[in-house]
């Protein structure tokens, strides 16, 4: 393992949990249990936007710049140039979960029972009905459909589709968050007894990940949907999704030994993983021949969010104690 | 169970109408310079004063753990979590449950999830009754004697609107379900809050003795009631080992009909004592402070209950003696 401290870094102290971060072109976000949405611009120029009267809970990128949504139960679109518009509230449930399709445009959000659906900008929301809050929200890889995670399954909607009937993958207990994968093929959840679960979408066949030591926070797809990356283990664990899923195969284990992994974020083309752990340390490891280098030192707080820029040259954190930044990784500086 | 700086939670159970909302009232009201989340379910039908009012759905989840009794409430794992993202706006948080709900879900939400446990702990649960229907309802709904089972504390409610009579078979009733609790007689709800906050019911350091409070000859084995309790002691210390098994298997074959057990032990060869309690099939029990030079030690165990075994509770507890 080798230090690498990549400079120039922009550091932000939030004083608030940072819930969620996320990059659009040019301007990395994170929102706060203040309420706040803070910009960090790639020309370093900073910008805090009262957003939410709570705590701001989600975030995602989105046409060209970020929706957040809170306990207030607004959900409000940010431009990168910090321009702000209520897109939609609730009548007091809190929207916990976004989700956008950079494929279709299309945006949702979960409030309580309710994923609610915007087929692309400006358009009409369609709400759909779920038996149980829905506490997790992803779209397939075009945009055409949605998965909603809730207790006991995965409700998949076609959110263009006239009189829509929801489709249920069953699976016993809590689902806490849904991923689509990739290629269109598998749903992967994270369920409250810190296990996966996973369904191949093609025969409904069952996929069980299972042997956490904590819940599974953070997980996603890499390698063009050939590993998926999961918090939730001393290590980064990686499930083989090529072929046929992970069913009889094992995981492996990269990264760094020790702190409880709480995020995971995948380089979007070098093969890297970046991991935060519970004892605030952040990781770059290179999932070939699991190199790991430390590029933030064990501090105070569980690293709570993790996004890369689109083109992977910048990534953004943030932790439970609200200490945030932006590491930059361009190539003039690594 | 969970960390010292923990944001203590009151959970508020009770028919609807027994008092519970005045009661939730009273607390935010009071002058104690305290801020609190407040997590109701018919929210807004009943004016709540306060800035920090969380409507939850009730959703009772089994969890895949093998325990079949082990139900949680999603809704609370996800409002808690999320609760405490915000930055340092209250002091505490109060749960009002509906009328009609049993409250092992919510105790036991306290055991199971590792969030919950990390930033808050369960500090009692609070049961408010109506003094001139308890009678009643204990014969008629499980519910009733289900939130009586779980009590920590119990405010006899109404109390100026029953005789002395009717107050004294309805505090001999709940005895025998729960000698455990602390029985307040209240109008309007009227305690002091140091009464019901802060009592730290769920933290074994401050479980220091174990007093159950059996009212004799005022009940009669004579309706269909299926809650009760019982109580063991002694004074001989116990063997360790012997003592932890039986609790645990005890816990794991009857826990579904074991609401809530608590025990103070003299263990063979230990300076401190050792606590425990449990909620159904979940335990949690440690060292905790020393027996005094001076303090006559004794073990003492109480479990409250669904047709509960006295003879074989009894020959268990009697095993773990040390030879």
């Amino acid at each position: 393992m080798n230090q690498a401290a990549p400079s120039p870094a922009r550091f932000l102290a939030c004083d608030a949990f940072v819930t969620a971060a996320a990059y659009a072109p040019g301007v990395a976000a994170f929102t706060l249990g203040d309420g706040t949405v803070r910009l960090v611009r790639d020309d370093a120029e900073e910008t805090a936007i009262a957003a939410h009267d709570g705590a701001a809970l989600c975030l995602a990128a989105w046409a060209d710049g970020f929706v957040s949504g809170g306990d207030d139960g607004r959900l409000v679109r940010i431009g990168a140039d910090g321009a702000m518009e209520e897109i939609f509230r609730t009548g007091g449930k809190w929207i916990e979960q976004v989700a956008a399709s950079p494929a279709s445009g299309a945006l949702a959000c979960a409030a309580g029972k309710e994923a609610i659906v915007f087929a692309r900008p400006g358009a009409a929301p369609r709400r759909f009905t779920h038996p149980a809050t829905v506490m997790g929200l992803a779209f397939d890889p075009k945009g055409k459909r949605i998965a909603a995670a809730h207790y006991n399954g995965v409700t998949l909607w076609w959110i263009g589709a006239e009189n829509a009937s929801g489709a249920l993958l069953e699976w016993k207990g809590s689902h806490t968050a849904v991923l689509w994968h990739p290629g269109g093929e598998f749903i992967v959840t994270a369920m409250q007894e810190n296990a996966l679960h996973g369904w191949r979408l093609a025969d409904k066949q069952h996929m069980r990940m299972a042997g956490y030591p904590a819940k599974v926070k953070s997980m996603t797809f890499f390698a063009k949907g050939k590993w998926l990356a999961t918090a939730g283990a001393e290590s980064v664990i990686c499930w083989p999704f090529d072929g046929k899923g992970p069913m009889g195969r094992n995981a492996r284990e990269v990264g760094p030994q020790g702190s409880i992994c709480t995020a995971v974020a995948a380089h979007p083309a070098r093969g890297l993983i970046a991991s935060g752990h519970a004892d605030g340390s952040l990781w770059l490891t290179r999932f070939e021949d699991d190199k790991a280098a430390c590029v933030r030192a064990p501090a105070a707080a569980p690293v709570s969010a993790l996004s890369w820029r689109p083109d992977g040259g910048r990534l953004a954190f943030g932790c439970e104690d609200g200490a945030a930044g932006v590491l930059n990784f361009e190539p003039a500086n690594v | 169970m969970t960390q010292p700086s923990a944001i203590p939670v009151t959970v508020l159970t009770g028919y609807l109408g027994a008092g519970k909302t005045t009661l939730l009232n009273r607390i935010l009201t009071e002058q104690h310079g305290k801020k609190y989340a407040v997590i109701v379910n018919e929210f807004g039908e009943i004016g709540i004063d306060n800035d920090l009012v969380v409507d939850a759905d009730e959703e009772v989840f089994e969890m895949n753990n093998g325990c079949i009794c082990c139900t949680v409430r999603g809704d609370l794992i996800r409002i808690l979590a999320n609760l405490m993202k915000r930055k340092g706006k209250f002091d505490a948080i109060l749960i009002e449950t509906t009328g009609l709900a049993d409250p092992s879900p919510v105790a036991q939400t306290f055991f199971v999830d590792e969030d919950v446990r990390a930033k808050t702990r369960l500090d009692a649960i609070v049961t408010v009754v109506d003094a001139k229907h308890i009678l009643s309802s204990l014969k008629s709904a499980k519910e009733a004697r289900e939130q009586i089972a779980f009590a920590d504390v119990i405010l006899l409610n109404k109390a100026d609107l029953a005789d002395a009579a009717e107050l004294d078979a309805a505090e001999a009733a709940i005895r025998h379900i729960n000698p455990l609790a602390v029985i307040h007689r209240t109008t309007k709800s009227g305690v002091a809050l140091d009464e019901i906050l802060d009592r730290g019911a769920f933290d074994l350091e401050r479980i220091l003795a174990i007093e159950p409070n059996f009212l004799e000859g005022g009940h009669h084995h004579d309706h269909e009631e299926d809650v009760q309790s019982f109580s063991f002691e002694t004074t001989r210390p116990m063997d360790g080992e012997a003592l932890t098994h039986w609790l645990q298997t005890t816990l794991q074959t009857r826990g579904q009909d074991i609401l809530r057990s608590k025990g103070i032990f003299d263990v063979k060869g230990e300076t401190k004592r050792f606590v425990f309690q449990g909620v159904h099939m979940l335990m949690d029990g440690d060292l905790t402070s020393p027996w005094k030079p001076d303090e006559a030690r004794r073990s003492r165990m109480v479990f409250i209950g669904r047709n509960l075994d006295q003879d074989e509770l009894k020959r268990g507890f009697d095993s773990c003696i040390a030879a």
